[in-house]
């Protein structure tokens, strides 16, 4: 590998040496390089930490027109579910909500679902599954925001976990696995 | 020297792959997931086209076609994959090419016609779109002239 052309090229007599030398810096630039990259990439995956006050900021009529501010669930580990009607994986994961809801509620859990259509066939779905958590009824606002924590395509379904100070701890789009939405509310209550 | 390189390929790779997995499961943007061409085949009718990448589908209930100035009577959508759903009963769905016959309600010669396309799809992955409504012009040819060329959003200054 290392053969005569190599050395053929460098300064002979002090080629080795000075050769590792070089090997030795452009490794510690390439350590440097990767590991700047990789602390990069994570800050910009799923479970970083972010600021979730905007999500606690938003005001949304429930299916029977009355305001509900996200602030009032401010100190309980919150999860917010965008979804629709029109979207079969997010009505197939909602009875997993609806479980968790009931079973870590009195922890300080709160579900919120913010749907992304009628008031009319949010009613009707949320009669149909039970619903114990709120269901309000989210407007092009609600969609700009959740653009805004990585959805940038606007598709449902879209999860969001704050902790109890409000911190956006993790982002979620497509279905929130069981086990991953266990872990998840098991590190905050 | 040489025996760095591949070494060197190798960490990139690496931090590549790191890269990937980190980020959301990649999609295609709606546009691109269900890409909407259409043309004039006469002067009476259009003809609309959805092509559905692999791992894509559209809702047969949630395709809506509509025109300007001269208005369409109904599309002609041919029959989907029948789905049971839930809460909405039995759906159809689409994959691949989706040929829609959207006949005018008078002849339209020589004229610019917009058409307005919703839709609806989602993708295998679990991940469903919003409603998304296109629209795009086409001119329709005279009276026995060959069909028109196909026409997309983006190529008549479309923008979303």
């Amino acid at each position: 590998m290392n053969g005569g052309d190599a050395t053929a090229i460098g300064p002979a007599p002090t080629g080795q040496p000075r050769r590792r030398a070089v090997i030795v810096g452009v490794i510690a630039v390439v350590a440097l390089v990767l590991g700047i990259g990789v602390a990069f990439l994570h800050r910009n995956s799923a479970d970083a930490v972010r600021d979730g006050s905007a999500v606690l900021k938003l005001v949304l009529p429930d299916t029977n027109g009355r305001q509900q501010a996200l602030a009032q669930w401010r100190g309980k580990v919150l999860v917010v579910n965008f979804w629709a009607t029109w979207c079969a994986p997010c009505r197939e994961e909602m009875p997993e909500f609806v479980a968790a809801q009931a079973r870590d509620g009195a922890k300080g859990v709160q579900f919120v679902g913010i749907a992304v259509d009628d008031p009319d066939k949010v009613r009707a779905f949320a009669k149909e599954l039970k619903l114990n958590y709120p269901a309000l009824i989210g407007g092009f606002g609600a969609i700009e925001l959740s653009k805004t924590l990585g959805n940038d395509l606007a598709a449902l379904p879209f999860t969001i976990v704050l902790d109890r100070q409000g911190r956006v701890t993790h982002t979620q789009l497509g279905p929130l696995k069981q086990a991953k939405l266990d872990a998840l509310l098991g590190r905050l209550l | 020297m040489r025996w760095l390189l591949p070494l060197f390929s190798l960490l990139l790779a690496t931090a590549h792959a790191e890269g990937v997995s980190s980020l959301a499961p990649k999609l295609l943007p709606p546009e691109q997931a269900f890409r909407l061409s259409a043309r004039a085949l006469d002067a009476n009718t259009i003809e609309a086209r959805f092509d559905v990448a692999d791992g894509y589908y559209l809702y047969r209930d949630r395709m809506h076609f509509a025109t300007e100035p001269v208005p369409a009577a109904n599309a002609v959508l041919p029959p989907g994959k029948p789905k049971h759903d839930a809460f909405f009963g039995d759906v159809e769905t689409y994959r691949g090419e989706v040929v829609v016959r959207v006949p005018l309600t008078k002849t339209a010669a020589g004229q610019k016609i917009t058409l307005h396309a919703d839709s609806q799809g989602c993708a295998d992955v679990g991940v469903c779109y919003p409603p998304n409504p296109q629209q795009l012009t086409l001119v329709v040819p005279a009276a026995g002239d060959k069909p028109g060329a196909f026409v997309e959003p983006g190529s008549k200054g479309w923008f979303k």
